[in-house]
């Protein structure tokens, strides 16, 4: 049931309806006046059609003269703004601001002004002052700052940077990129703009009326004439011609800027994609789907990488990168670790030439120097944090268009579609827009079009970033399998430490623009170099004590040391020590090592994890396995490994 | 790859700035020239402004059309907010008729006032039939102003609307927690979270009726509002170089309310359209 229509919401209804009603009645006064015999008398007088007759006769000119100007003025409006708004999106700076400033005065300047200013310096040209060209370039001038603002809009709303970005990774160079992205994907804002100059020049006076000469009138100009010379039925009959012609432009313009929901086809959810069951998770891609095929399998190897003296300062100073070598082998997994802002991701789009880095620093792919290569020559395969799958192709034109930027024959890359779609298993969504997949889909999409074209490297950014835990861990498991199976070169950028455990041949750890530590991943968890990359990955308890006979001597107890400790340190020096949860046990009572109060418990379900309290500054985070429950306060007894303790810089 | 990327989007912004440049800039340019160039020389713009008629009609047409942005920023204010704020059935039509005379020329809006108030129009007919006198206002400054409203209610319904549906409900809601009444709700949280959207639709609306040519051409009332006297000026007397100073005055005019409007409103008067 829905709740009754308040007195105000009457009132205001009323008050919107009468406000209708100033605007309509005289337009339904017109139509009934340009179909009347008489319009003193009333429509008693008859109706008739006549009226139309006359205005045909009349003035039928001014109908395909507005028309042709409207559709000139469309025509330049289009080649100037269209290309113009793209370079003021992409080119943002202090000349294209300026730029744009001074498109949209013509909007601020009344149209008598800007006519008359044309008449001034142009009337002298008589072959162009008797022209409609005359009255063309007004509406150009008065109608561009509409189309170029619809445009900018657009592009600025659908992310135009992913998408291009996307483009070159597949291969595609500046043109193409213009004409097969940037322009379908800002044609929602084009069309609007479209129709918005089209309008406005079909229904502009104040210019055309100082610009139009006898021979070259407009409908407009024309009303004005009947208005003031005509009876009152011919000049409400040609009003009505007017108002058919804009009628079908005005609920094109409504439609185009009604959102369209398209409707969301999701067949089965994402976790039942594969057959999880909950205990084994058995991955959705298993094995490549061309066993058969050894060559398939060889290309894809990809190359080995080297970075040399790698650095980047952005042009505002700051420095997103200090300058650093990496190393790749031909087939590894390089997983780059670190918090957000610490410039992985310029590193990586250092590697895939989407940024350069500053002088001195070199990239190479195998023995090829590639560091002033584009990236759509570099051949790469990304796979970028929102997908950048192109929203105006199918899934399979997504997947295909690496290979159709390549040249390759369309058999061809039909059967490389099929083979990818086969290998992640996708088979379904073919012929689905992008809009209709779900997050897990679109990741499969994003890999198997990043892969399709047998990239040299495969790139991926925070490629699980935005997908919720459970299908993570999902497909966590999916990219390890593919990436071992096709034994492909990538470097796999992330923020999360266990996303890196498990996927990394070898990690690379950053910290504010710098490498803080490289290395199998055992490596980094079990020696870790300092205390960012201890914290960094997994969780890390801090004993500050000193040191008495061979012991670390806490406040709640004290622990033996192994020698080496005493012969470094020498004796009774303060000494700060590290340990991971897992190193430390609870001990029966009397047989550990510090004795502590638990602060709090977490149930995990396995095993739970327990807060203490005892060691002095810091709590101790430990993990117990088995059901005891802990209360708050409660004493226990806590046993450390000696050999696991770890001394770590600041 | 960089460098080659600039020049492209370089090509790509030349052919607009050259057409720009071509047919407003220099033709501006010319005609700031122009109004120097008579006998009167710079000393014209002195006259532009203080001789009685160009004066009178300036004052006259400020008047008009800071009484129209008001109303009309009154009358869409409500009616917008309104549309945002509630769902009925035939919402969707009545806002296509209320956005319907966006499209209208000058011309038209001014016949429109004709058959409405005209001398054989409705409300000349229904007073006669009440009153047994017809009223008829078409060609008073009450209908020109009716004229003014007639153009300048549907641009500004929608872009009041467009400010209407960021505007956040939550703060609505809040505020009515806290006990405000409707009419508190309104001035403390609507108008405030409206106000830029109010300020830019105002702009543009002043603007607009500042230069609007069309509907009084058409009323062909007994006032002459500025761009009429220009057009006269420039036609009729054919004094060229005080045409140019009247229209660069008014330019000047209509520019310094958008840019006052801009740097009050922010940037959302770009967006405004």
């Amino acid at each position: 049931m829905k709740p009754p229509r308040s007195i105000l919401f009457y009132t205001q209804l009323t008050f919107t309806l009468l406000v209708c009603a100033f605007l309509i009645v005289p337009v339904v006064q017109s139509v009934l006046a340009g179909l009347t015999e008489n319009f003193m008398v009333g429509v008693k007088s008859g109706l008739t059609l006549r009226w139309f007759g006359q205005v045909w006769n009349l003035y039928r000119d001014t109908i395909f003269l507005s028309i042709l100007i409207a559709l000139a003025c469309l025509a330049a409006t289009l080649v100037l703004g269209v290309p113009a708004a793209y370079a003021m999106v992409k080119k943002q700076n202090r000349w294209t601001r300026l730029f744009e400033e001074l498109l949209v005065t013509p909007l601020a300047v009344p149209g008598l002004a800007i006519a008359l200013a044309l008449i001034i310096n142009y009337g002298g040209f008589t072959g162009f002052r008797k022209s409609w060209a005359f009255i063309w370039v007004g509406h150009v001038i008065f109608t561009l700052p509409f189309m170029v603002r619809s445009a900018v809009a657009v592009m600025n709303a659908v992310n135009l940077r992913e998408f291009e970005e996307g483009a070159a990774s597949l291969g595609a160079g500046f043109w193409r990129r213009f004409f097969q992205i940037v322009i379908p994907n800002a044609m929602p804002g084009i069309l609007a703009g479209s129709l918005m100059v089209f309008t406005l020049s079909i229904g502009e006076f104040n210019l055309t009326w100082m610009l139009h000469t006898p021979l070259t009138k407009t409908l407009p100009v024309g009303l004005a004439d009947s208005y003031a010379s005509m009876r009152l039925e011919i000049g409400s009959a040609y009003t009505i011609v007017f108002f058919l012609m804009i009628i079908p432009l005005l609920m094109a313009m409504q439609w185009v800027a009604k959102p369209h929901k398209r409707k969301f086809v999701m067949e089965k959810p994402d976790h039942f994609l594969t057959p999880t069951g909950g205990s084994v998770m058995k991955p959705a891609i298993a094995a490549p789907a061309f066993p058969d095929n050894k060559e398939a399998r060889r290309t894809m190897s990809g190359t080995s990488l080297r970075l040399v003296n790698c650095a980047k300062t952005f042009l505002d100073g700051t420095c997103a990168l200090l300058s650093f070598n990496l190393e790749v082998r031909s087939g590894e997994t390089v997983v780059i670790l670190g918090p957000s802002g610490c410039g992985k991701t310029t590193l990586l789009r250092i590697i895939a030439g989407l940024e350069s880095p500053d002088s001195g620093g070199k990239v190479f792919f195998g023995d090829e120097d590639v560091t002033h290569v584009p990236i759509e020559k570099r051949n790469v395969g990304m796979v970028f944090q929102n997908y950048a799958l192109f929203p105006n192709m199918t899934v399979a034109e997504n997947i295909a268009y690496g290979l159709k930027v390549r040249g390759i024959k369309s058999d061809k890359r039909a059967r490389r579609v099929s083979e990818m779609l086969d290998m992640m298993k996708i088979g379904e969504l073919r012929n689905r827009r992008i809009d209709q997949l779900s997050g897990g889909q679109k990741q499969r999409v994003a890999l198997a079009r990043a892969l399709a074209a047998r990239p040299r490297v495969l790139l991926l950014d925070e490629p699980l970033t935005a997908l919720d835990a459970k299908l993570r861990d999902l497909l966590r498991v999916e990219i390890d399998v593919l990436l071992r199976s096709l034994g492909i070169t990538a470097i796999y950028v992330t923020h999360d430490q266990s996303e890196a455990m498990a996927l990394g041949d070898r990690i690379v750890v950053m910290n504010i623009a710098r490498v803080v530590q490289e290395g199998a991943p055992r490596e980094i968890y079990f020696e870790p170099r300092t205390r960012f990359v201890a914290e960094f990955i997994g969780t890390i308890n801090r004993l500050k004590g000193r040191l008495l006979r061979g012991r670390l001597v806490l406040p709640g107890g004290s622990i033996p040391l192994p020698e080496s400790y005493a012969v470094q340190t020498g004796e009774n020096v303060q000494l700060e020590l590290f340990f991971r949860p897992e190193h430390a046990v609870l001990a029966e009572p009397g047989q550990g090592h510090l004795r502590a109060a638990v602060v709090a418990s977490f149930f995990m379900g396995d095993r739970t994890r327990l807060i203490l309290d005892g060691s002095g500054d810091d709590y101790l985070t430990i993990e117990t396995k088995g059901i005891h429950s802990f209360q708050k306060g409660q004493q226990v007894e806590v046993s450390i490994d000696p050999d696991a303790l770890l001394r770590l810089d600041a | 790859m960089r460098q080659r990327n600039n020049g492209r989007l370089l090509a790509m912004f030349i052919p607009a700035i050259a057409v720009f440049m071509a047919f407003f800039l220099l033709p501006l340019a010319r005609l700031a020239v122009t109004s120097a160039l008579g006998p009167a020389g710079v000393k014209i713009y002195l006259a532009a402004i203080i001789t009685p008629r160009y004066l009178e009609s300036l004052v006259y047409t400020i008047l008009l059309s800071v009484g129209v942005t008001i109303l009309t920023l009154i009358i869409s204010g409500i009616a917008g907010v309104f549309l945002t704020r509630n769902d009925f059935r035939g919402k969707r039509l009545l806002v296509s008729l209320l956005t319907f005379p966006l499209a209208f020329p000058g011309v038209v809006v001014g016949f429109m006032i004709i058959l409405l108030v005209g001398r054989q129009g409705l409300i000349g007919d229904i007073t006669q039939w009440v009153s047994g006198e017809k009223l008829v206002l078409a060609y008073s400054m009450t209908g020109l102003f009716l004229g003014y409203l007639y153009f300048s209610i549907p641009r500004t319904i929608t872009t009041l609307m467009a400010s209407a549906e960021k505007m956040d409900r939550n703060l609505e809601e809040a505020a009515r927690s806290l006990g405000a009444s409707p009419w508190r709700v309104v001035k403390d949280v609507l108008i405030p979270a409206l106000l830029p959207g109010l300020i830019s639709a105002g702009a543009i609306c002043f603007a607009t009726s500042m230069g609007a040519f069309g509907t009084a051409f058409t009323l062909a009332t007994n006032i002459d509002v500025f761009p009429i006297v220009i057009y006269t000026e420039f036609t009729l007397m054919a004094n060229i170089s005080m045409a140019a100073a009247l229209s660069i005055v008014l330019g000047l005019i209509t520019w310094i309310a958008l840019s006052v409007a801009r740097a009050a409103a922010g940037d959302t008067i770009a967006a405004a359209g």
